[in-house]
C-alpha cells in the first residue's frame, strides 16, 4: 500500500510526536524527514529514536543541504557522499526506507548564462556515478535505499528527466540506488509525465508530489487522476510525500491533500 | 501481428506486474486482486497508445484518431484521467464539418504512409466546409459520442464543471445529431443512413454483402494495404472487398461529400448505428439537463429513432436488420448489429432479443462473448474480423443493456470474460467468442479502455 507522507516543516508541534499527531489527523500517513549536513542529522538521533520508539512513521529523508554529490568542487563533492552515508545509516536505525538526494541543486543551468558548465557531460556521468556506487554500496550494507531525483533544467544540469535518472542508474547498477521522481519537475521536463513513468517504472524507488507551480497538489494544473492511476498500474508500492510550497495557512491547505491522492492512489 | 511497439507498456509494469500473463487467465476475473491486475495492464496500454491529444486505437495498424474508437477509449480512459477522457472528445470535435459531421478519422500528418485511405486520399481540406487546421475523413461512424461526453462527466462531475466540459460539447453534439438526422435521412424514415460499410464500424459485416455484389471494385487509387503489414491477411477484409471499398469511398468524396448524389449505390439504414444515436439523443437529454436547458427534444427524438427502428426488426431471425433504402428491402441476416437495439428502454422487443442473444445464432449457452454474426450461417467464421469473432465493444454493449435489464448474472458473465480474454491475450482487437483465441492486433485501445472499465469497481475494492 502506498504512503503517503509530509514533510516535518510543515507540521506544526515541537516534537516529531506532535507533528505525527497532526499528520495523522490532518490524513497523512506519516512523516519526511528533512536531513541537514554538517552531521546535524546524525545529531538528531536521540530524537529520531524517541520518536521511532513511540511509533512515528518516518520512511523517508530529504536531503537539506548547501552542495550535493554532483558538485563541481571535490571537498564538497567528497562532503555530501560523506553526509549521505552518515543520513543513511541514521535511517537505517530508524528503521526507515531510505534518503533521497538531487545530483546538484542551484549550482549551474544550461537554460541561464553563462550557458556552458565548466565539466563536460562525460565528466558529469563519472562523478555521479562515483559517488552513487558508492552510496549505493553503503546503502545496501544498511538495507534502505539512496533515491535520486530529477530536477527540472533551471536547478540542475545533469538529471532533468526521468530517463536522464534512469540512464545514470543503469550505469550504476545497484537495486539499492533507485529513482525519485517530484511531480512539480516532472511537469516541466516531461512532455507526457504518465509515459515518463511507465517507461521508469521499474526503476522507482519514492515519489514526492507537488503541483505545477510548487504549491500542494490541488493548488495547480497536475492531473492527480493520471498521476495515481499510473503509479498503480506500475504497481508502485513506495510512499508519496508532499513537498511543496503551501497556498495557504499549513491546516486549511494540508488536510486537502491526503483525500485528493487518495481517491487515486 | 502485434501492433508495433505498443506492447512495450503493457508489460513495462513494476515487478508485481511482470512474469506473463497466465495469472490473469486462469484466475477468476472478479476476484479484487485479479481485477486489480486487469486495470493496471488496461492503463499501461492506455497511456502507451496516447498522442498528446487522443489515443490511437493501435500503434502499428491504426495510427491516426478514429471516431467511434475515441468514444469507447474515452469511456474507459475516464477512469483513468477524466482530463484525458474529455481531451480525447476535444481532439475529435476538433475534426468537426461546418455541416456538423463528426469525421471517422482525424489524420495525423506524420503517419500518412501507415494508413490507406489516408489523408492524401480523401485531400479534406479542398473539400467546401471541412476544418482549416484538421485533415479528416469524410465518412462518419457510428454516434456514440454524446453517450461518451455523459459518462465522462459523470466520472468527475467537478473537474467536468471546471473545465466547462460539457458547455463546449453540448452543441456539437447537437449539430452532429442534426447532420444524421437531417441530411443522412436518405430513405425520409427517420433513420440516419450509413453511404459506406466503414460507417457502420462493422466493415466487412455480412450485412453489406448482398449490396456489396453491385459495387464496382474498379477504384481509380493503386490500392496500398499497410494494415496487412499488422494483420494477417486471412483475418483483414480481401484485397476485392478493398477495391470496393475505395471505389465507393471516391465516389463519395468526388461528390463532394455532399449526401446528394441521387444515384449513390450504398444507402443502408443500420440498425446498432441507429440505436447508438437513439441513445445519445437519450444521454443529450441529460446533458441538456446538466445544464439547465430543455431536452424534451432529445427525448422525444430518441423516442421516434426506436419507433422508426422496429420498421427493421425481422421476426424470423428475432433481432433487428439493415435496410437497403435504395431497394426497401432488409437484408435477411442476424448480426450483432441486431442485437444492439437491447440498449433501448422500454423496449417492445426485448424478449425476442434476449431469446435470439442467448439462442443458437450468438451465446447458445457456450460462447464467451457474443459473436458478431449469426453462429448459425454456412459463411460464419470465428476468426475473421466481423463475419463471426467477438469483439469488445459489442460485448460490453450488450453487457451494458443487460445490466439496465436487471439481468446482472449474465452481463457479470459479460464483463468477466471482457476483462479476462483481453488482459489474458494482451488486449486483441477481436477473439474467437467459443475458444476466446486472439486475432487482429493487439494492444488494441478499445479493447484495454472497456477491460478497464469493466474491472473499475472491483479493482477499486
Amino acid at each position: 500500500m502506498t504512503l503517503i507522507t509530509v514533510q516535518e516543516q510543515h507540521l506544526p508541534g515541537t516534537s516529531l510526536e506532535e507533528k505525527f499527531e497532526y499528520a495523522l489527523a490532518w490524513g497523512y500517513d506519516g512523516i519526511e524527514l528533512r536531513s541537514a549536513g554538517d552531521l546535524k542529522f546524525k545529531a538528531r538521533l536521540p530524537e529520531l529514536r524517541r520518536a521511532r520508539n513511540a511509533g512515528v512513521i518516518m520512511p523517508t529523508a530529504c536531503v537539506d543541504m548547501t552542495h550535493f554529490v554532483g558538485a563541481f568542487d571535490g571537498e564538497l563533492r567528497r562532503d555530501a557522499v560523506v553526509q549521505l552515508k552518515s543520513q543513511l545509516s541514521v535511517m537505517a536505525e530508524i528503521e526507515g526506507r531510505g534518503v533521497m538526494t538531487p545530483a546538484s541543486y542551484g549550482m549551474f543551468s544550461k537554460r541561464l548564462p553563462p550557458f556552458i558548465p565548466p565539466r563536460t557531460a562525460d565528466e558529469d556521468t563519472a562523478v555521479l556515478m562515483e559517488a552513487f556506487s558508492e552510496l549505493g554500496e553503503h546503502a545496501a550494507a544498511e538495507g534502505v535505499e539512496i533515491y535520486l531525483e530529477p530536477l527540472n533544467r533551471y536547478e540542475d544540469h545533469m538529471i532533468n528527466t526521468l530517463a536522464d535518472g534512469v540512464r545514470l542508474l543503469k550505469l550504476v547498477g545497484q537495486d539499492s540506488v533507485r529513482l525519485a521522481p517530484d511531480t512539480y519537475h516532472m511537469n516541466i521536463e516531461e512532455s507526457d509525465p504518465a509515459a515518463a513513468l511507465q517507461d521508469a517504472a521499474g526503476y522507482i524507488g519514492h515519489v514526492q508530489a507537488s503541483d505545477s507551480n510548487r504549491l500542494e497538489p490541488g493548488a495547480g494544473n497536475i492531473d492527480w487522476a493520471l498521476f495515481g492511476a499510473t503509479l498503480k498500474s506500475i504497481g508502485y508500492q513506495g510512499t508519496v510525500a508532499l513537498e511543496s510550497r503551501l497556498s495557504g495557512p499549513a491546516e486549511d491547505v494540508l488536510p486537502r491533500v491526503p483525500s485528493l491522492l487518495g481517491r487515486y492512489l | 501481428m502485434t501492433a508495433a511497439g505498443a506492447s512495450d507498456g503493457v508489460t513495462s509494469g513494476g515487478a508485481t506486474l511482470t512474469g506473463g500473463s497466465a495469472d490473469v487467465g486462469t484466475s477468476d476475473g472478479g476476484h479484487p486482486a485479479t481485477a486489480a491486475l486487469i486495470a493496471a495492464r488496461s492503463t499501461a496500454v492506455l497511456e502507451a497508445n496516447w498522442r498528446k491529444t487522443h489515443t490511437v486505437p493501435a500503434a502499428g495498424l491504426y495510427p491516426h484518431q478514429w471516431s467511434w474508437d475515441s468514444s469507447f477509449i474515452a469511456m474507459g480512459l475516464r477512469r483513468v484521467s477524466p482530463r484525458r477522457a474529455g481531451q480525447e472528445m476535444d481532439a475529435l470535435f476538433a475534426g468537426q464539418w461546418d455541416d456538423g459531421r463528426l469525421p471517422q478519422i482525424i489524420f495525423d500528418p506524420h503517419r500518412d504512409q501507415d494508413y490507406a485511405p489516408g489523408a492524401s486520399f480523401w485531400q479534406s481540406r479542398s473539400i467546401p466546409g471541412s476544418p482549416r487546421h484538421a485533415e479528416t475523413a469524410g465518412l462518419v461512424q457510428p454516434p456514440n459520442h454524446a453517450w461518451a461526453v455523459w459518462k465522462i462527466h459523470q466520472a468527475d462531475p467537478a473537474e467536468s464543471r471546471r473545465r466547462s466540459f460539457l458547455q463546449r460539447s453540448y452543441p456539437k453534439l447537437v449539430h452532429w445529431h442534426e447532420y444524421l438526422s437531417g441530411r443522412r435521412d436518405r430513405g425520409g424514415s427517420g433513420l440516419a443512413c450509413i453511404v459506406h460499410p466503414w460507417e457502420s464500424g462493422t466493415d466487412n459485416s455480412p450485412l453489406w454483402d448482398t449490396v456489396m455484389t453491385r459495387i464496382p471494385a474498379d477504384c481509380k487509387t493503386v490500392l496500398n494495404r499497410p494494415d496487412l503489414q499488422h494483420a494477417d491477411a486471412g483475418e483483414r477484409p480481401s484485397q476485392k472487398e478493398y477495391g470496393k471499398y475505395f471505389w465507393m469511398a471516391e465516389r463519395y468524396r468526388d461528390h463532394g461529400c455532399d449526401d446528394a448524389d441521387p444515384d449513390y449505390p450504398f444507402l443502408l439504414e443500420d440498425p446498432m448505428f441507429n440505436t447508438l444515436l437513439a441513445v445519445s439523443e437519450l444521454a443529450l437529454a441529460d446533458i441538456a439537463a446538466e445544464l439547465g436547458l430543455p431536452g424534451e427534444a432529445h427525448a422525444e427524438r430518441a423516442a421516434r429513432i426506436t419507433e422508426a427502428l422496429e420498421a427493421l426488426y425481422v421476426p424470423e431471425l428475432g433481432c433487428y436488420s439493415a435496410r437497403d433504402v435504395t431497394d426497401g428491402t432488409v437484408v435477411p441476416k442476424a448480426t450483432i448489429n441486431g442485437l444492439i437495439p437491447l440498449l433501448l428502454p422500454d423496449h417492445a422487443n426485448t424478449d425476442q432479443l434476449l431469446e435470439t442473444l442467448n439462442g443458437p445464432r450468438f451465446m447458445d449457452g457456450r460462447a464467451l462473448m457474443v459473436p458478431s454474426y449469426d453462429a448459425t450461417a454456412e459463411d460464419h467464421n470465428p476468426a475473421l474480423y466481423w463475419r463471426g469473432p467477438a469483439w469488445f465493444n459489442m460485448s460490453w454493449m450488450v453487457s451494458e443493456a443487460l445490466e439496465r435489464l436487471g439481468r446482472t448474472g449474465q452481463a457479470e458473465f459479460l464483463r468477466g470474460n471482457i476483462g479476462r480474454l483481453a488482459a489474458q491475450h494482451d488486449f486483441p482487437e477481436y477473439v474467437d467468442p467459443w475458444t476466446g483465441a486472439a486475432h487482429g492486433t493487439r494492444s488494441f485501445s478499445w479493447t484495454a479502455a472497456l477491460a478497464l472499465e469493466t474491472t473499475y469497481h472491483r479493482s477499486a475494492l
